[in-house]
């Protein structure tokens, strides 16, 4: 189910102000909050994206604008099944 | 036989039924489209005349709705959005696993395709 619109967005406030109060010189923001929708004021903003074991760097360009931050920094890691040689999946991208 | 956005051809069923042959079309849209133009829905496709085909042409033609080929391309730069910011959903698309959090230790054969048997798995034995 979808959420609410009379709610609007998720936006993680402590993350909004960090980004916010920003200057033009754009550390990348370590962050937990997964779940933090990416609002339009992100954009150009780099964060650390928690996946449970390491940061993944992401970059916020409009195109995001309406994802979670989770969605880009993969919590799994699979690197093939076992004796597959000729089939198993490259790791990463 | 009525040809309606290139090549859908439907013709004893009756019109509502015959217009969801085409991408795009549901049941309640369907329904719409003859509404707006006042075309019986339960007529057969193939006793429409000409204008009445022109007329469902041109609105299925207009802005008003989305089908076939310029829908399938939207459905395409859809995906290909969600791969070219690598979200979950995009890599999910790549490797053409389901997008939705269904499980995939079974099932998900729509995405995944025919089973691909490994030898020596457990199991694998019994079904020869």
């Amino acid at each position: 189910m979808s959420r609410s619109l009379k709610k609007g967005p998720h936006v993680d406030l402590r993350l909004l102000a960090k980004v916010e109060k920003q200057g033009p010189n754009k550390e990348p923001i370590k962050t937990w909050s997964r779940d933090c929708t990416i609002v339009p004021e992100f954009i150009g903003a780099t964060f650390l994206v928690h996946n449970g074991k390491t940061f993944h760097r992401v970059y916020c360009t409009e195109d995001m604008v309406g994802h979670k931050l989770g969605e880009f920094s993969p919590t799994r890691t699979f690197k093939g099944h076992s004796g597959g040689k000729a089939k198993a999946a490259p790791p990463g991208k | 036989m009525p040809r309606i956005q290139g090549v859908d051809i439907p013709p004893d069923k009756p019109t509502h039924i015959s217009l969801r042959y085409i991408r795009g079309l549901g049941p309640s849209t369907a329904l719409e489209v003859c509404a707006k133009l006042h075309i019986d829905p339960q007529r057969r496709a193939k006793e429409l005349s000409d204008d009445e085909i022109g007329r469902i042409a041109a609105l299925l033609g207009g802005d008003a709705y989305l089908v076939e080929g310029p829908l399938r391309r939207q459905e395409a730069s859809n995906i290909a959005r969600l791969k070219e910011i690598k979200a979950y959903r995009g890599e999910r698309h790549r490797k053409n696993l389901p997008c939705r959090g269904q499980r995939t230790k079974t099932n998900a054969r729509t995405r995944k395709g025919p089973r691909k048997t490994v030898a020596g798995k457990k199991g694998v034995k019994d079904l020869r």
